[in-house]
């Protein structure tokens, strides 16, 4: 079978299970007591509005009232033409609240996901090369280090540290400093070191066991009888092989960051991204926008693995397109 | 005669394990001339691999360590060569053939591109002439249609014709020296004679000479010029591949061809295991499992490689003062001999018999 059957086939497989992955949710949100309605009338009686009328007023917003298929039909239309519903808590649209925390979450995800994985696959790589040896179990102790110290601890560790005792950075995340501003890159320090300690031990232990199984290979062996040297082995010879496993870690990782430890980091530092607007959102139940700060995970994953299963037919020879 | 292309002089190599030091390698001695294919056998563990991917550190080091000796090659002694220059050597002068074809290649990169490396590692060509040549020598190794196939993974070839392309891959410098370490041990026995008869072909061809490892003596009566017979990292006996087959000199290659079917007689196996190279016996290395073992194998030093004829030596010491050496040559050497009274130096190299050999 040629490759382009088998991208056909798995974008086919992506499109499919977001369609499941939509149904299911709405399913569940069917049946779930407490959709927001309650809240929702809550919030209009601290404002002193009508309880009845505010109810109404939701089941009107959301449609409660149509019968199940009507309501299914909407909100599938709805979700694929992104009107994804409007968040009372913060009176505006769903998505004009995802594209205004977007920015914040990704001025500290990105470098915290390239100095990990620089720094990981640096460290893991040369571990591999150098297994045994002092500097190997000085790395390895760090990863473990970084695998086992909880985010939220180390957070609030480095704040009374370097906000509260030494005073160096502001100990929590405040917005309208600019993008490109180094008052800005300073309250990104603390967040940045956070994320990376963990995700940085991560790769360093995953690229460290790919790059061990071929550090010893017989082709690497050849390699070096070739007359390569140490750096051309490490690079095509131990690492451009690895990288196929490692590609699945790779990218889950740089997807992962952006959502997963962010929340913790997000809530301790305060700033305003996906992580704490979803965060709130929970808390407040303001179902729509708690529906889509966690559908948007859910969506990246797939694409996710769409981008992993293709990077492989790139990065393998061997793929085998037959019965996938 | 010139120079010997190499000559490795009581090479020491030693891996520092966990459970202690073993000495791999323990003061071996072998030259290897130009345009001459030399076997080196042994059992699995006797250091032929260690002695033979020392010469240009491909071993692990650590825990690889190459304790002592000289490894001079064309006059260099590669124990003091730097990386840089070990890197000059290897695969442009001295190349290497691996036992498993099946991991050899890098799975992720065509075969053309693994020679084109090869090529450019060492000679300052263009991409289009590197692959020009790395087309030829898959060629000439026996590809068909090589053209077609260079830009194929290696998981689209079967072991025997991954094995010619590592062969084509190591030609790719045109080396003086091509080290094959069991280079046929993981094909089926037709492939293996095919692969016997290219790198017999390719030698005439390219006027290389080849150390060939192996525990095969049926591979070693096919190919080799010369012998040398290891165990537990020493050298047992060295000489033409006639001598060692019509004359073997010493217990452990007497018992080694013992082992081989076909003979007429019962095949004997070998009793008794290689010993610990963490504490190899004292004496004789091979005195726990030879049948003539006298006290004085079990004592000293291992015993040093001694004349029996020429070109022709054994490590054994019936061949020193005071002992009968036809108790070891006796049994299987046609022409009987009159014992010679203590100094066992066999006499002359006028009974040699030169044919045959195969076994």
């Amino acid at each position: 079978m040629s490759m382009h059957w088998y991208v056909a086939r798995r974008v086919a497989w992506a499109v499919v299970a977001t369609y499941l992955i939509l149904t299911i949710t709405f399913g569940l949100l069917a049946v779930a007591p407490g959709d927001g309605q309650t809240a929702f009338a809550f919030e209009a009686a601290t404002e002193g509005g009508d309880v009845d009328e505010a109810r109404e007023t939701f089941d009107e917003i959301t449609g409660r009232d149509e019968p199940l298929l009507t309501r299914y039909t909407n909100y599938m239309v709805n979700m694929a033409t992104l009107n994804w519903g409007w968040s009372f808590t913060r009176n505006q649209s769903v998505m004009d609240a995802l594209a205004a925390a977007y920015p914040y979450s990704l001025m500290y995800a990105v470098p915290a996901t390239f100095i990990s994985i620089v720094f990981g696959y640096a460290i893991g790589l040369y571990s591999a090369t150098h297994q045994y040896t002092l500097t190997d179990y000085l790395g390895t102790f760090t990863a473990f280090f970084g695998i086992s110290v909880p985010n939220f601890w180390f957070g609030i560790m480095l704040i009374l540290v370097f906000a509260v005792d030494l005073g160096w950075l502001p100990s929590y995340y405040q917005t309208g400093r600019g993008v490109w501003t180094l008052a800005n890159a300073k309250q990104l320090v603390l967040p940045v070191v956070v994320l990376s300690t963990g995700a940085i031990a991560g790769n360093m232990r995953y690229s460290r066991a790919e790059a061990l199984e071929y550090v010893h290979a017989d082709f690497v062996k050849t390699a070096r009888a070739k007359g390569a040297d140490d750096w051309r082995v490490l690079v095509r010879h131990i690492f451009r092989p690895a990288l196929v496993p490692l590609m699945t870690i790779l990218v889950a990782d740089i997807l992962g960051l952006l959502f997963a430890g962010a929340y913790i980091t997000e809530v301790v530092f305060q700033i305003p991204g996906l992580g704490l607007l979803s965060y709130k959102a929970i808390i407040q139940q303001d179902t729509a926008l708690v529906m889509a700060t966690t559908l948007v995970p859910v969506f990246i994953a797939i694409v996710g693995n769409l981008v992993q299963d293709i990077a492989y037919t790139v990065l393998d020879p061997r793929i085998d397109y037959g019965d996938r | 005669m010139t120079d010997p292309l190499l000559s490795i002089r009581e090479l020491r190599v030693r891996f520092d394990t966990d459970e202690g030091v073993v000495q791999a390698v323990d003061g071996v001695s072998f030259d290897v001339e130009r345009g001459e294919t030399v076997c080196v056998v042994g059992e699995s563990g006797s250091g032929k691999t260690v002695a033979c991917e020392s010469v240009t550190r491909l071993i692990p080091m650590p825990p690889g360590e190459i304790a002592g000796g000289e490894i001079l090659f064309d006059g260099e002694d590669l124990t003091e060569a730097s990386e840089k220059r070990l890197e000059s050597i290897r695969g442009g002068r001295i190349a290497h053939v691996f036992q498993n074809p099946q991991s050899a290649l890098n799975p992720v990169y065509p075969i053309g591109a693994q020679i084109v490396e090869a090529i450019r590692l060492h000679r300052d060509v263009s991409k289009q002439a590197a692959r020009d040549r790395a087309i030829d020598l898959l060629d000439r190794v026996g590809i068909p249609e090589a053209t077609a196939r260079v830009d194929d993974y290696p998981h689209e070839f079967s072991g025997g014709m991954k094995q010619r392309v590592v062969i084509a891959m190591a030609l790719a410098a045109d080396p003086d020296l091509l080290v094959a370490d069991e280079p046929t041990t993981a094909l089926d026995v037709t492939i293996q004679a095919q692969i016997l008869r290219l790198l017999r072909d390719l030698q005439a061809e390219f006027g290389m000479s080849i150390v060939f490892v192996t525990h095969d003596l049926g591979v070693v009566a096919e190919i080799a010029d010369r012998v040398v017979v290891m165990y537990a990292g020493r050298v047992m006996e060295t000489g033409s591949v006639h001598d060692v087959f019509d004359r073997p000199s010493h217990p452990y290659t007497k018992a080694l061809l013992d082992c081989l079917p076909g003979q007429g007689q019962s095949m004997r196996p070998i009793g008794g295991t290689l010993p610990d190279l963490k504490q190899p016996p004292a004496g004789c290395r091979f005195h726990p499992r030879c049948p003539h073992a006298t006290a004085d194998c079990r004592t000293g030093t291992h015993p040093e490689l001694l004349p029996v004829g020429s070109g022709h030596d054994a490590a054994c010491v019936y061949y020193g003062p005071g002992y009968d050496s036809t108790v070891i040559r006796g049994e299987s050497v046609s022409e009987s001999r009159a014992a010679d009274g203590g100094d066992a130096v066999a006499d002359s190299d006028s009974d040699h018999d030169t044919t045959g050999g195969d076994c």
